[in-house]
C-alpha cells in the first residue's frame, strides 16, 4: 500500500483524534491512549500489517514518555509507526498481547526498563534485568554508577599538575592552575553525577 | 486475523549430543594437552571458535598431564553471572580459568553500563587475561601458552 | 602453524592497518589531553605539569614582538610525567589515534601480551614506547584513494 493509501484508510476507519504522518520510512499513527487497542487492531486487520517488530518506549523528559510499536505489512510492503503519548507519573497501556502475540517480551522489558505498565498483560515479570534491581535503567533520569563514581581521566587542563578539582601546586613561574567554575566535564554525563 | 499462538521456546536435543569441548594438543614431547570449556558468551566466542576449529600447537609444556581451562569470552551480565559460576564449578578439576577480551576482563566497552559485570574476576578466579576487542584466535593459543608457563 | 611455536606473529603476514596494540611517541605528545578526553572507555590516564623554557619569555630579549619596556610573561611548555593505557578496558576503537592533533599515538599489529596479573595491562610510557619499535610503516594508499594533502 502507498502512504497515501494508508493515511486515507485511517483517515476512514480511526477516530479523528490520530494522527498520521507519512516520510520516506513508511507512516507514523499518532494514537491518544484511550485508543491505542482499536489502532492496533486496525493496523492488523485494515492495514494488512501482520508482522510485528517492536515495541518499545521513549523517554521524552518533560513531555512524558511515548510508547511507540513497528508493525509491518508482509504482503503490502509497508511499514506502520505507532505511537502513544504517557505521563510521567504511573504510565499505564493495555496490553498489545491480545492483538500481537509477540508483544509480550516486548512489553515485559518496557516495563522494566522504564516502569510503564501494562494492564492485562499474562506476565509482567522482568525479562533482563537480574533479580532485585532497583530503578528502571532507560529512563533519562537514571544514574549510570560507574560514569559516577570513575575520575574522568579528561579533566585536567593540559600541564595541570596534582587532583583534579584541587589546586593545582604553583611550580614554575607562569604555572597555572584551572578555576573550577570553568572546568569541563566529560562528554555525555549530565552534570551532577561526578564523585562529590 | 486473530493473534497466533505459538509454542513457546524449549531446548533442541538431549545433553551429550552437542559437539563436546575443543582438545588442543601441545605439539612438544612433553605431550600435555588441554581440554577446552568455552563459554562463548557474544562476539568474543566467534574468534575462540575459530581458533578451536583451527586448532594449532601451543608451545613448551613439560609435563604430561592433562588441563581444564575455563574460557570466558564475552560480556558477562549480572543476570548471566550466577549461570557462568556454575558453568565454572561444573568444570573438572585440575581447572585453569582464561578470561579473553576486553568484556570479559573489565567490562570493556560495557565498563559503564547497568547490567554489565565488570570483569569475570568478580566472582571466580583468573589465572590469564588476554587483551582484545575482540583478540584474535592466535591471541588464544598465545594465552594458552601463558597458561602453561604459569604451571611450571 | 608450526610445531612448538605460537602461531600467527605480526611477521606471518597480518592485513595492514591491523589494531593489536597502541603505541606512543612521546616527543610528539604536547599533553593536549585530546585522546584522554575522546576515549570512550576513559582508560587513558594521563598525568602532567608545566616548566618553564628557559631563554624564550614573551617579550624577552628572543622575541620578536618584543614588549617596549620590561619582561614579558615566562614561556612554559607541558611535561608528560605520566601516559598510561589501560588495554583491560581498550575497545580498540582508535578514536585517540585519529584524534592525536601531533600523531603521537600508533597502531602496532603485536597482540601477544596476556598477562596473569591484570593490573599488567596497564601500558605505562616505557612499555608504549616499546611497541613503537613495532610499528609497520604506513601502508601504500588503496587503488582509488584520494592522493595525499601534503
Amino acid at each position: 500500500m502507498e502512504p497515501e493509501e494508508i493515511i486515507a484508510t485511517a483517515g476512514n476507519g480511526l477516530p479523528p483524534e490520530v494522527g498520521c504522518e507519512a516520510d520516506h520510512r513508511g507512516v507514523m499513527l499518532r494514537v491518544p491512549p484511550e485508543h491505542w487497542l482499536a489502532a492496533l487492531a486496525f493496523a492488523r486487520e485494515r492495514l494488512d500489517c501482520d508482522f510485528f517488530d517492536w515495541l518499545t518506549a521513549v523517554d521524552e523528559v518533560d513531555q512524558g514518555f511515548s510508547v511507540v510499536v513497528h508493525v509491518y505489512s508482509l504482503a503490502g510492503r509497508h511499514h506502520v509507526l505507532l505511537a502513544t503519548p504517557l505521563p510521567r507519573s504511573s504510565p499505564r497501556l493495555p496490553t498489545a498481547t491480545g492483538i500481537y502475540r509477540g508483544a509480550a517480551w516486548h512489553e515485559r522489558e518496557t516495563h522494566e526498563m522504564f516502569g510503564i505498565g501494562f494492564d492485562g498483560h499474562p506476565h509482567l515479570a522482568p525479562l533482563l534485568l537480574p533479580d532485585g534491581f532497583e530503578g528502571h535503567p532507560l529512563r533519562k533520569d537514571f544514574a549510570l554508577a560507574a560514569r559516577a563514581a570513575k575520575e574522568w581521566p579528561g579533566a585536567k587542563e593540559p600541564g595541570e599538575r596534582g587532583v583534579p578539582g584541587e589546586p593545582g601546586e604553583r611550580g614554575a613561574p607562569g604555572e597555572r592552575g584551572v578555576p573550577r567554575a570553568r572546568r569541563r566535564g566529560p562528554p555525555h554525563v549530565p552534570d551532577g553525577w561526578g564523585p562529590a | 486475523m486473530a493473534a497466533v499462538d505459538l509454542p513457546p521456546p524449549g531446548v533442541a536435543g538431549r545433553p551429550g549430543t552437542g559437539p563436546g569441548p575443543g582438545v588442543i594438543t601441545v605439539d612438544t614431547g612433553g605431550g600435555c594437552s588441554l581440554r577446552v570449556f568455552d563459554a562463548g558468551l557474544a562476539c568474543c566466542g566467534v574468534e575462540v571458535a575459530a581458533a578451536l576449529r583451527r586448532g594449532g600447537a601451543v608451545a613448551t609444556a613439560t609435563s604430561g598431564q592433562q588441563l581444564n581451562v575455563f574460557i570466558v569470552a564475552g560480556t558477562v551480565t549480572d543476570k548471566l553471572a550466577p549461570y557462568v559460576l556454575e558453568a565454572f564449578r561444573d568444570t573438572p578439576l585440575p581447572r585453569r580459568v582464561l578470561s579473553f577480551g576486553a568484556c570479559a576482563n573489565s567490562g570493556g566497552p560495557y565498563w559503564d553500563s547497568y547490567c554489565v559485570t565488570k570483569g569475570v574476576d568478580q566472582f571466580i578466579p583468573v589465572d590469564v587475561y588476554v587483551p582484545g576487542c575482540p583478540p584474535r584466535p592466535e591471541a588464544l593459543l598465545a594465552g594458552l601458552t601463558l597458561v602453561l608457563r604459569a604451571e611450571e | 602453524m608450526g610445531a612448538g611455536v605460537t602461531a600467527g606473529t605480526p611477521a606471518d603476514g597480518l592485513p595492514a592497518r591491523s589494531r593489536g596494540v597502541i603505541a606512543l611517541l612521546e616527543e610528539n605528545c604536547t599533553v593536549c589531553m585530546l585522546c584522554a578526553r575522546e576515549c570512550p572507555d576513559w582508560c587513558i590516564y594521563i598525568e602532567s605539569h608545566q616548566e618553564p623554557v628557559p631563554g624564550a619569555e614573551y617579550g624577552g630579549a628572543g622575541d620578536p614582538a618584543r614588549a617596549p619596556a620590561g619582561r614579558g610573561r615566562q614561556r612554559v611548555r607541558n611535561v608528560l610525567d605520566r601516559f598510561a593505557i589501560d588495554f583491560s578496558l581498550c575497545m580498540y576503537c582508535g578514536i585517540c589515534v585519529e584524534a592525536c592533533p601531533y600523531d603521537a599515538l600508533f597502531w602496532s599489529p603485536e597482540f601477544s601480551y596476556a598477562e596473569t596479573d591484570i593490573a599488567a595491562l596497564t601500558h605505562e610510557q616505557g612499555r608504549l614506547r616499546e611497541w613503537m619499535w613495532t610499528v609497520p610503516p604506513p601502508p601504500a594508499h588503496d587503488q582509488g584513494q584520494r592522493p595525499p594533502q601534503d
